[in-house]
């Protein structure tokens, strides 16, 4: 059981790994194609942009679980003099989780409005809504585990298991 | 006006209380614009933003040239780098630091991060210099130093972000940083020349290579010149092996630079299909962290936007009577001064939307521009007390204090400011190149 959770947990960035490494693969073809027999993959672009939110927002939750958000540390001796170093981590933690969470919501009525007008992409008819839903999700996901992280480290006074870095 | 000055100054706050900087700008940017307009323009603006930015196909530039550094480093060879550097300059007095400076001159041609060059550098030069007797003050201060050009020379992440904010040809900007960043390398080696007619026991000479010592070295290094050569070549359109031409863009040439650097990797035999997946884990977090700022800095800057900033900032500067070249001056320290609190990337996101438009209308040109900010940002990652670059290598080299750093440091800050001086007078310097294309 454990077992299989922590397979769960590396899935989406083990899916980031791969629509990357696609991205790269996917240019560099487009490219020599292009240059040596004169014939682009028309669909190339589309692609590129479909993979690049696949990279984002899949990485994203694992981002928001390790803590590696870019911060300034600059007061960090004060604030850890003045003993209210782990307390403003699980107030910033659990205040950005529920800051996500309205744009969140707005992105799934996003979703469903593209699907309601069925949107697709122009050379692959790929239905918009399908990325637009993965978004809404990964960002629900990254909210959640902000707000769990911090209220963890409010309770506990340290990281869940598993953070590498904090 | 003042609104937008509080919301500066509120983000501020909240990013010195450990808010991560994307959520500090987007929470404030989305309060702001709700001000302005309502709640549900708001939300809606940021949830666009958030769907739209993701896939922008000009940002695909920003995961693809992490990669190919990333991928870069895995084949080994900031070593290799350091040591073709080292069999031609080892034997000057002073010379390792000036190979140092090389190298990290060779290893920002593939990578776009400033604290990823200082790092890795260190990791190589350090124990070499430390081995020869130089001081601490000295090593540490040229890796510092040469560190700061990963963001100058090209492929540059700041640049690529500088191009979509503002609409600047990245090609042309690439090709920019060119000449500045090679002055770059000269005046660092400049100043460790400085510092060892100052004190000759600060850099003893080593000993010197012979030639074929000296080929031997570069034959290991040809791979990364020609994957440079590549990428920038085909940026720049140069390329022209009839009946194939190469002209990318820069998409193109960082998914180039990416695959090129992956069969480097691959054919050194220093890639595992662990250290792959590592690598590519590793970038996709990076990108999904920068994406989240950048996210961030767009919805903060909507909401200045709105709130008549710029426009309050032109009327400012037109009645208080300042030159185009005052404004100029006064924009620059306010980058130094900003450089010490906050990460470049950041930096550069929270204020080009502010001043980009005044430095437009003021008749600058934009490319040149973008080269300042640059410039000014990689002083700032050298300036005390808080120069980012200081902390990195305090953090991998460990038993050196940050003052001995910062001492060290001095000279190469001192040939920084020469060299803004310079571009600052002189745009051709910046300009020549991309004017040729």
């Amino acid at each position: 059981m454990r077992a299989f959770a922590r397979t769960l947990s590396q899935l989406p960035l083990a899916v980031a790994a791969l629509a990357l490494f696609a991205l790269m693969g996917l240019t560099f073809i487009d490219v020599v194609l292009r240059s040596v027999i004169n014939a682009p993959i028309e669909a190339a672009t589309e692609l590129i942009r479909l993979l690049m939110a696949v990279v984002v927002f899949s990485a994203l939750p694992a981002v928001s679980w390790r803590g590696n958000h870019i911060t300034v540390d600059l007061l960090d001796g004060l604030l850890r003099r003045l003993r209210v170093q782990r307390a403003m981590e699980a107030l910033v933690s659990l205040a950005c989780g529920v800051a996500l969470w309205f744009p969140a919501r707005r992105i799934v009525d996003l979703a469903e409005r593209a699907r309601s007008y069925g949107d697709q992409t122009e050379y692959l008819h790929i239905p918009t809504f399908y990325i637009a839903w993965l978004i809404a999700v990964s960002v629900f996901v990254s909210a959640a585990i902000l707000v769990f992280r911090g209220l963890a480290l409010a309770v506990t006074g340290k990281v869940p298991e598993g953070q590498a870095n904090g | 006006m003042v609104e937008s000055l509080v919301g500066f100054a509120a983000v501020l706050v909240l990013v010195l209380l450990r808010f991560p900087i994307a959520f500090a700008m987007g929470t404030i940017g989305l309060i702001g614009y709700m001000l302005e307009t309502s709640w549900r323009g708001a939300i809606s603006m940021g949830a666009r933003l958030i769907i739209d930015t993701s896939q922008d196909y000009g940002l695909s530039v920003v995961p693809l040239f992490i990669l190919m550094g990333l991928l870069v480093n895995k084949s080994g060879i900031s070593r290799e780098l350091y040591q073709a550097s080292n069999a031609f300059l080892g034997h000057f007095r002073g010379g390792l630091a000036m190979a140092t400076v090389v190298a990290c001159g060779g290893f920002a041609a593939i990578c776009g991060s400033s604290l990823a060059t200082a790092a890795t550098m260190s990791k190589v030069a350090m124990p070499e210099m430390r081995k020869y007797g130089y001081t601490d003050a000295l090593s540490t201060a040229s890796i510092a130093a040469g560190g700061t050009l990963g963001i100058l020379i090209p492929p540059s992440v700041i640049l690529v972000i500088y191009g979509l904010l503002t609409e600047t040809s990245i090609g042309a900007l690439f090709i920019a940083g060119i000449v500045p960043g090679l002055m770059g390398i000269g005046f660092y080696i400049i100043a460790v020349w400085i510092t060892v007619q100052r004190n000759p026991a600060a850099g003893p000479a080593g000993p010197r290579t012979n030639w074929p010592a000296r080929m031997a070295a570069l034959a290991n290094v040809w791979a990364v010149l020609l994957l440079f050569g590549l990428v920038i070549g085909g940026l720049y359109g140069a390329l022209d092996f009839w009946p194939i031409y190469l002209n990318f863009s820069p998409t193109e040439a960082a998914g180039m630079g990416a695959a090129g650097a992956f069969l480097i990797a691959l054919a050194r035999g220093k890639l595992s299909p662990g250290g792959l997946r590592s690598v590519l884990g590793e970038t996709a977090m990076t990108t999904a962290s920068l994406f989240s700022v950048l996210i961030g800095a767009w919805i903060f800057s909507n909401f200045v936007n709105i709130a008549g900033l710029p426009e309050a900032l032109r009327s400012g500067v037109t009645s208080a009577g300042l030159s185009p070249w005052s404004v100029m001056i006064i924009i620059v320290l306010i980058y130094l001064a900003l450089g010490c609190i906050f990460e470049s990337m950041s930096m550069l996101l929270l204020t080009v939307p502010i001043f980009f438009p005044l430095i437009r209308d003021l008749g600058f040109d934009p490319v040149w521009f973008g080269i300042i900010v640059v410039v000014v940002t990689e002083i700032s990652l050298i300036t005390p007390p808080v120069g980012l670059n200081i902390f990195i290598l305090k953090g991998v080299v460990g038993d050196v204090s940050t003052g001995t750093i910062f001492r060290g440091v001095t000279p190469f800050w001192i040939m920084d400011i020469l060299r803004l001086i310079l571009i600052l007078a002189v745009p051709s310097l910046v300009l020549f190149l991309p004017s040729l294309r």
